[in-house]
């Protein structure tokens, strides 16, 4: 029996993540000669900042892939929050009360899908796909199809969306604060390594004594929890809730998580890989713009990176057997 | 035929007189500098309802030396468009001709824009809170009243009506309450009977309306305020093999077969050459405020005086006997 002994240099070499940050190190590159704005305090800000409350979202669905679930609601319930937040603000609560309701609110639709997916035994996909249609309803019937207009909001509250810390956006300091957590926890904790063992091997997992279904019923709750907290941002930066926002954004979110190495089949991934794997998609998107090309090729770019993505992860299962 | 010819021709009379009265004084500010941009942003950037409007930008961009880009999201996402218009600022051009998807989430990003220094108006939908200078569209008031008198003129004043709706949308929603109100107002026995939501989506309408027509065989007539869910609607009607009265807003090349086929009985379209030119001119304006000095505040209240809050580019009234002249794919032959 021979043992094989990796070093941490190789174990990096091999990483999704250090594949990632080549491939996005080297658009930077060639991006900087191409266009003079690229590497503007500008552009790499405004690059950020259009992934980073979405990002929160990539959390919550890198955990739930990682457990072996999938959540397609995530737009639907995010938009959901929005319009209970917003809809609470006019009737006159105070929007940070509002805010919080809004987040429950969100954290129960997610604690009714775990349920529905550890009680009843329903998959995770058939499920989401529910939930997105019903909330998606809830927030036409709640705002009766047309946008909820919050421009009175306090600047205090509007500061979580649109303000700034010293020249950095406040939304990308939470979006940071976000992933060194959430990072740590899927690396450093017991309870979050039950979220691997439970997706890479269920059974294997009940048998060494985790409780999955607790496990599935909890990642699937955090997941439409932090939902509910990029709605609250959403809501805090565009001063408006929208009953059609976030139609799609399910596949940005789970492109970003896949892209960024997390498996469709759970067990693997990392909140680290998911960021990369947004922001690689912010950057050929950012790129493109400013080179000029036709905003059609973004969808056909970025799908085709997503293919190329999931082919690689396929390819690199089989070959661990 | 035009409507709104008169007001349409005092807007571009405007422009032109603002654009002489500078030419006297200072010629050379009349044109771009090399490498002067003006970037147009949309959102859904595949509807062909662009491709005029554009065009109309460009070729007042090109007349007076001016590099036109075309630019925004494809799809309808509003932090996409966003995004996609922060991303335009980055590479500081001189302006932007913006079609807002939604009012208030554009506040910022504008007034940020024009803080910054980079001209900002709007077309076909607005963000009125914002410090954006002018505004261009047709007037949607007029065209649902249009839209009435014809409707009224074809079924009689004591017929069943419908209208499709998409919510959230400025100027869609206004076609659409407008119309209603001037019905209630002047024909009081015509009746609404289907108000559906199908967001220009052509499937929702054809199913809105094929049950429609189940729930209500004396419906004649239809009241559509965009393009999309016409392509649906007309569908749903020759299916159904009923002879329905459809009106709808904006064209498309689908529904202009349809027209052509006596299949819609017409469209309201906004005359979108003449938006596109007068959004350019508008911008253009906006980043050469210095051409004119008029007579306000404007110097002690630091406000851009090349304001127009709202200019009317008319609309075209197009049926079976003129369609050939907005045959877009005709139009576009030799053009980029």
């Amino acid at each position: 029996m021979s043992i094989q002994v990796t070093s941490p240099v190789s174990r990096a070499f091999k990483a999704r993540e250090t594949g990632l940050i080549v491939i996005i190190a080297t658009i930077f590159v060639v991006m900087s000669f191409a266009s003079e704005y690229f590497m503007t305090a500008e552009n790499l800000l405004s690059m950020v900042k259009s992934f980073s409350v979405e990002a929160i979202v990539v959390i919550g669905m890198t955990i739930l892939l990682i457990s072996g679930g999938i959540d397609l609601s995530v737009g639907s319930v995010t938009a959901l929050a929005m319009v209970i937040a917003g809809s609470l603000f006019l009737a006159g609560l105070d929007p940070w009360l509002s805010s919080l309701i809004a987040i429950m609110a969100c954290s129960g639709i997610g604690a009714v899908m775990g349920l529905m997916v550890t009680g009843i035994g329903l998959h995770h996909f058939i499920v989401s796909l529910g939930v997105m249609v019903i909330a998606r309803g809830l927030c036409m019937l709640g705002t009766g199809g047309r946008p909820l207009g919050l421009f009175t909001l306090p600047l205090e509250f509007k500061w979580i969306g649109t303000g700034s810390i010293g020249p950095i956006p406040v939304v990308i300091v939470i979006f940071v604060v976000f992933v060194l957590v959430f990072d740590f926890l899927l690396r450093q904790t017991t309870a979050f390594r039950k979220v691997v063992y439970t997706g890479s091997n269920q059974k294997a997992a009940a048998y060494s004594g985790v409780r999955t279904q607790k496990v599935i019923f909890l990642t699937t709750m955090l997941t439409s929890t932090l939902c509910g907290i990029a709605g609250v941002i959403y809501m805090a930066r565009f001063g408006s809730a929208q009953p059609t926002f976030g139609i799609g954004m399910e596949l940005n979110v789970i492109a970003a998580a896949v892209i960024g190495g997390a498996s469709l089949s759970g067990g693997s991934g990392t909140i680290l890989g998911a960021i990369l794997g947004s922001l690689l998609l912010a950057v050929v998107s950012s790129s493109l713009t400013l080179l000029n090309v036709s905003v059609y090729w973004q969808d056909i770019i970025r799908g085709s990176i997503l293919l190329t993505a999931v082919t690689f992860d396929h390819l690199l299962m089989k070959r661990r057997g | 035929m035009e409507f709104n010819k008169r007001r349409s021709l005092i807007a571009l009379a405007i422009a032109g007189l603002v654009g002489l009265s500078g030419a006297a004084s200072a010629q050379s500010k009349l044109a771009c500098k090399p490498g002067e941009t003006y970037v147009m942003n949309v959102m859904v950037s595949a509807h062909p309802y662009w491709v005029p409007v554009f065009q109309g930008f460009k070729q007042a961009a090109e007349a007076l030396g001016c590099k036109a880009v075309f630019s925004g999201t494809p799809d309808y996402d509003i932090a996409k468009q966003i995004a996609s218009f922060e991303q335009d600022l980055v590479k500081k051009p001189a302006g932007v001709l913006l079609h807002p998807m939604q009012a208030d989430p554009f506040i910022n990003p504008i007034n940020a824009a024009i803080d910054s220094g980079i001209a900002v108006t709007t077309f076909a939908a607005d963000s009125p809170k914002s410090k954006r200078t002018a505004y261009v569209t047709s007037d949607n008031l007029a065209e649902a009243k249009f839209a009435a008198e014809e409707i009224v003129k074809k079924v009689g004043d004591s017929s069943q009506y419908a209208v499709l709706e998409n919510p959230g949308q400025s100027n869609h929603d206004l076609r659409v309450t407008a119309l209603i109100a001037y019905m209630d107002k002047n024909y009081p026995k015509m009746k609404l009977v289907g108000r559906q939501a199908t967001n220009q989506d052509s499937n929702a309408a054809y199913q809105a309306v094929t049950t429609m027509l189940q729930a209500n065989p004396k419906l004649a007539a239809l009241w559509i305020p965009e393009a999309g869910s016409a392509e649906g609607a007309v569908a749903a009607v020759k299916e159904a093999g009923k002879k329905i009265i459809i009106i709808h807003a904006d064209v498309t090349p689908a529904t202009l077969s349809e027209i052509k086929a006596g299949n819609i009985h017409m469209a309201l379209n906004p005359n979108q050459g003449v938006q596109g030119f007068l959004g350019f001119m508008n911008t253009f304006l906006a980043a050469h405020q210095d051409l004119i000095d008029p007579f306000n505040d404007y110097k002690v209240s630091r406000f851009n005086p090349m304001q127009f809050p709202s200019m009317d580019n008319g609309f075209a009234v197009i049926t079976k006997d003129n369609a050939d002249s907005f045959d877009l794919a005709k139009y576009m032959k030799g053009r980029s």
